[in-house]
């Protein structure tokens, strides 16, 4: 986290002062839409250059923020003061009738401390749970701005144009002072976060405990707020009133899926919602003048998908593989012990094994037993002989005594340990066998005395059998521990 | 009378929640260097009573001192160790960060936590056998584990006053009795702790001193006087039947 | 600022919108109305199972359910446009339960997640749509609707006998059945609102009452699209059955109470919009939150009051003892 702030920040302001010609990207003349993403690609206009560093600011304080929110639970409360700032925009607007950044910014800021102070309030006068609190907030703040917005252009007078970007956004739209003003709060958020990080952490995972030591909890979390309501309202220009709370939460959402670390997920949200911007201007711009707001949501959306889908550890879509291979090693662990009983029916005396007593043993049908038999030849467990029959490679044979050894080891733990009667145990032991660890095997040899028989009476592979290789080379000696009897 | 001897003392502590009184006129002072259990039944107001000593819920009335003076001033010198339910076990927190957070009280704002404090953190780890497990997501912990960090947290405090809520609470027995010898050796080092305590067949055996509450307090000292029929009669208000047999099987016991 | 709030005049504000505006204005104020109510007795079903922010996304999310049925039809009937509304309001709920489901995402985020894009990708198709030429809903429609319009339809002709305007007419079926359905399912919507536990046991499907009722608010919000838009949807949603809550703890006497403000809030909503000449549909929001702080305002004189009266009657010490 550290290390990455002061380039950003250094970033921002060296680029901040260069943008001076503020013109409309719909002016441009470029018609065909690889003219235009090249035009974007090679930074050509001040405009679009505010646009792009614009949108990435805002993407780098709403990840911050954001993040807190998420981690908080307060997902619903970002919707509701965005939603909240409306009234206070168009006020900013009446103030001297121009969009002047610094007014709408002031009145916004105070419109959404207001709508969070009423929740606060609902909360505490009132027996309304926090869902209706913020969705009155929400809904009523908004009506009071769509007055003030309709009352707005009834009236004589004044430059509106423009007013009606603050509805889903014009990244195209953002001067030089909303691009200041974004430096600004991004600036201070990451100063905050930085500062306060372990602040921040301690009050968002366990507010109790905070104040039990004396940090002035409350504080921080208005501080918080205003942060909040700071970022909504300095991206309001670009991404719009209705989707900024997406611009807080999906980001966010999606680095924590992929973290399990606070900071990384701050840095993380960050980079993401910097991506999104960048994405969602770039994508206005190609579309000739498109409202950037669905667009910058919508690239976060699919950087969120991407997480919920294949994050590393938590993705539904690797999960689903980890499953899916896991069933899969289980059935050709399945398959070898199979080929290991039929071998030791016949007393290790051949390598081969009949695909039908096979089928027989794994209680399938013969076809579904020759696809089984493949797929452990395409993982190099067992050879085919040119009459379709098996036999166990060197390393197909260390893996089924492997698992042998498994299942009767654990059914006689369960037996002798746990006595659990012995027909109550294959069940158990069918699960067991395909997870257990090489060290919980030697445990479980020390405590049953490396005892060499199942208690079904049949004897359990050791590390001589293993060793050994081929089935074979058991058929001269009995297999088992030692190879003595009890 | 010294300050440092009383490190709790609580007088005539009223709490309501929604207007409905939940403890009533509390009195009591603490000695030090003992392990108390706070004994009575669901909705006593035992964590309330926790709560209130530390200024997490307002006070309709009464006023609370530790060693002498108001828990503000004296706060860095009280440990915590919340209900495990009170937070949120997803939070993209390490179990290291978790009881580094017990040090936060001894650092000033804005400033981080030293090599020392890590230090001191890793020694908590240690002392609860959690080392091994320093930098996993804490929601990738057993219950019994859990509480194991949130005591580390509350260790790397370096409190003098420990105030618990329901550390027992959904443990294995083995962490059960590393956390009573843990809390016994706190309390050989002159330190005080309180702990809500829901099992009675176990108070008898865990504590110095009882202190039993309900929605009053209904009796405070040692275990030995405090675990009569007559006096949990009146804390459990004759609610639970089997409570006489607990107190007959406890007496049989001793 | 000046000139913010137009000089109040009596005649053009109250007197006219009654007398020789009435044939154009009254068709606006029932409209209103019937919006309000029909989405207020939704509403309480919602804010007891607290899910008043669900309301919210179902509201956002419907707007691409609405294009995408535009698109693959071509044209605008209401059955193509509610059963548009009704998909999307069921992926939304699908999805929000998905996130939350398969992910640690937790459930207030999902929400947030799934509306939040689903109402971006109507905007986005719309914004496209409409540089093309091909496409008739705009923003504005969208965040305000298009209440003050309801006037200048030409009404529904059966038999030669004007009747309403074709919007109120679908309006004032919706709100007709929504009544039905509360008055004919009270107890069902009750018990699963209640206890889905107990529901369960007695045989009431849970989930099944579930899924009717965001039916039911899918319907309803899409019904109020058109005229109040997607967002002030929510706070018909939510405003009317608030103030209700505030004033009764009883189910019945606050559908009543949800009915009477939807009333209230549409009659002197208009007549604010005729004043501040603003939008209609925003103004009727105004007037119910304002009813809402008014309702609020009186409980908490009505607690200060009680609570002085208390301790002036039973200090706390003599209850103690009993």
């Amino acid at each position: 986290m550290r290390r990455y702030a002061p380039f950003l920040l250094i970033a921002a302001m060296l680029l901040v002062p260069e943008m001076a010609h503020a013109a409309r990207i719909s002016e441009l003349s470029e018609s065909s839409l690889g003219g235009r993403a090249l035009r974007f690609f090679t930074f050509q206009d001040a405009s679009l250059r505010n646009a792009l560093l614009g949108s990435m600011l805002l993407g780098i304080c709403c990840g911050l923020t954001g993040a807190f929110l998420v981690v908080r639970k307060l997902a619903l409360m970002g919707d509701a003061l965005s939603h909240a700032v409306l009234p206070g925009v168009a006020l900013g607007f009446l103030w001297n009738m121009t969009k002047d950044p610094l007014a709408i910014f002031v009145g916004a800021t105070l419109a959404g401390l207001l709508g969070a102070g009423t929740v606060q309030l609902l909360r505490s006068t009132t027996r309304h749970k926090e869902d209706a609190a913020l969705g009155f907030v929400l809904a009523s703040f908004f009506g009071v701005g769509i007055c003030l917005f309709t009352r707005i252009q009834n009236l004589p007078g004044g430059n509106k144009s423009g007013l009606d970007k603050y509805m889903f956004g014009q990244a195209a739209a953002l001067g030089q002072g909303d691009v200041m003003l974004l430096a600004v709060v991004t600036a201070l958020a990451l100063g905050l976060v930085l500062v306060l990080y372990k602040e921040y952490a301690l009050t968002s995972f366990d507010p109790g405990f905070a104040r039990t030591l004396g940090l002035p909890v409350s504080i921080l979390h208005y501080s918080l707020m205003l942060l909040l309501a700071f970022a909504i309202v300095s991206s309001l220009q670009a991404v719009g009133v209705v989707l900024v709370s997406a611009m807080l939460v999906v980001p966010a959402a999606a680095a924590f899926l992929l973290t399990d670390r606070l900071a990384w997920m701050l840095v993380i949200s960050a980079l993401f919602g910097m991506a999104s911007g960048a994405l969602g201007a770039f994508f206005s711009f190609v579309g000739r003048n498109m409202p950037t707001g669905p667009f910058m949501v919508l690239s976060a959306s699919s950087i969120f998908a991407l997480a919920l889908f294949f994050a590393p550890r938590h993705g539904v879509v690797t999960r689903w593989w980890r499953r899916r291979s896991q069933s899969a090693r289980i059935r050709r662990e399945n398959t070898l012990k199979a080929i290991y009983r039929v071998l030791e029916d016949h007393g290790f005396r051949t390598e081969q094994v009949s695909l039908a007593e096979l089928a027989q043993q794994r209680r399938v049908t013969l076809e579904e037993a020759t696809k089984e038999v493949a797929e452990l030849k395409r993982t190099a467990l067992v050879t085919i002989s040119p009459s379709g029959e098996p036999a166990l490679t060197p390393q197909g044979w260390q893996r089924a005594c492997e698992i042998v050894r498994n299942h009767r080891l654990w059914e006689l733990y369960l037996t002798h340990a746990a006595h659990i009667a012995a027909d109550h145990v294959h069940e158990d032991a069918e699960k067991i066998e395909h997870v257990l660890g090489e060290n919980t095997v030697r445990q479980l040899e020390r405590r049953l005395n490396y005892a060499n028989r199942d208690p079904h009476g049949r004897l359990i592979p050791g590390i001589e059998d293993i060793r050994a290789g081929t089935a074979t080379m058991c058929a001269t000696r009995v297999p088992g521990y030692g190879g003595a009897e009890p | 009378m010294n300050p440092e001897d009383t490190p709790l003392e609580v007088h005539d502590l009223t709490v309501a929640y929604h207007r409905k009184p939940v403890l009533y006129g509390i009195d009591v002072t603490v000695p030090r260097g003992q392990l108390i259990g706070i004994i009575g039944p669901n909705g006593a107001g035992k964590s309330t009573f926790i709560k209130a000593v530390m200024g997490l819920l307002p006070p309709a009335s009464g006023w609370v001192k530790i060693f002498g003076q108001p828990y503000k001033t004296n706060c860095h010198r009280v440990g915590y160790v919340p209900q495990r339910e009170s937070v949120d076990w997803d939070f993209p927190v390490s179990v290291m960060d978790v009881v580094l957070m017990g040090r936060y009280g001894h650092l000033k704002l804005a400033q981080r936590p030293s090599k020392k404090d890590r230090e001191i953190a890793r020694e908590c780890l240690e002392k609860v056998k959690m080392l091994p497990f320093a930098n996993r997501q804490i929601g990738n912990l057993s219950g019994g584990q859990q509480q194991r960090v949130f005591l580390a947290r509350a260790l790397a405090q370096e409190s003098d006053l420990y105030l618990m809520d329901e550390p027992f609470a959904g443990v294995d027995a083995a962490t059960e009795a590393a956390i009573i010898s843990l809390l016994r050796e706190l309390k050989s080092r002159g330190k005080t702790l309180l702990v809500v305590h829901h099992d009675l067949a176990t108070a008898r055996e865990y504590f110095d001193s009882l202190m039993l509450l309900n929605m009053r307090l209904v009796g405070f000292g040692p275990a030995s006087e405090m675990f009569t029929a007559e006096k949990l009669q009146t804390t459990y208000g004759g609610r639970l039947t089997i409570l006489s047999d607990v107190v007959q099987a406890v007496g049989n016991q001793a | 600022m000046s000139g913010l709030i137009p000089e109040f005049n009596w005649r053009e504000v109250v007197v006219q919108p009654w007398t020789q505006d009435l044939a154009l204005t009254g068709w606006v104020m029932l409209m209103g109305f019937l919006v309000a109510a029909a989405c207020g007795l939704v509403g309480n079903y919602l804010l007891l199972r607290r899910m008043a922010l669900v309301g919210d996304a179902i509201s956002h999310s419907i707007l691409p359910g609405l294009v995408v049925a535009f698109l693959i039809f071509r044209h605008a009937n209401t059955w193509i446009m509610f059963g548009g509304a009704l998909a999307a309001g069921f992926v939304t709920v699908v999805l929000i339960e998905f996130i939350h489901k398969q992910s640690r995402v937790k459930p207030d985020a999902a929400i947030c997640i799934s509306f939040t894009t689903l109402f971006a990708i109507g905007v986005a198709m719309m914004s496209v749509l409409e540089t093309a030429g091909t496409f008739h809903i705009d923003a504005e429609c969208v965040l305000y609707g298009e209440i003050a319009f309801v006037g200048l339809e030409p009404p529904v002709v059966v038999n030669g006998i004007e009747l309403a305007p074709p919007s109120v007419m679908r309006m004032g079926l919706v709100f007709l059945g929504i009544v039905a359905c509360v008055i004919l399912f009270y107890k069902e919507l009750l018990v699963t609102s209640f206890d889905p536990g107990l529901a369960r046991s007695m045989g009431i499907r849970p989930t099944l009452w579930h899924y009717g009722l965001m039916a039911a608010l899918a319907l309803v919000v899409v019904s109020a699209f058109e005229a109040v838009g997607a967002i002030l949807a929510v706070a018909m949603l939510i405003v009317p059955p608030m103030t209700a809550a505030q004033i009764t703890q009883r189910l019945p006497a606050r559908l009543v109470v949800t009915v009477a403000h939807a009333l209230a809030s549409a009659v002197i909503g208009y007549h604010l919009s005729v004043w501040w000449r603003c939008s209609a549909a925003g103004a009727m929001v105004v007037a119910g939150a304002g009813l809402f702080v008014i309702a609020w305002l009186g409980t908490a004189i009505r607690t200060v009051l009680g609570r002085r009266n208390a301790a002036a009657s039973a200090p706390v010490g003599a209850t103690m003892e009993s």
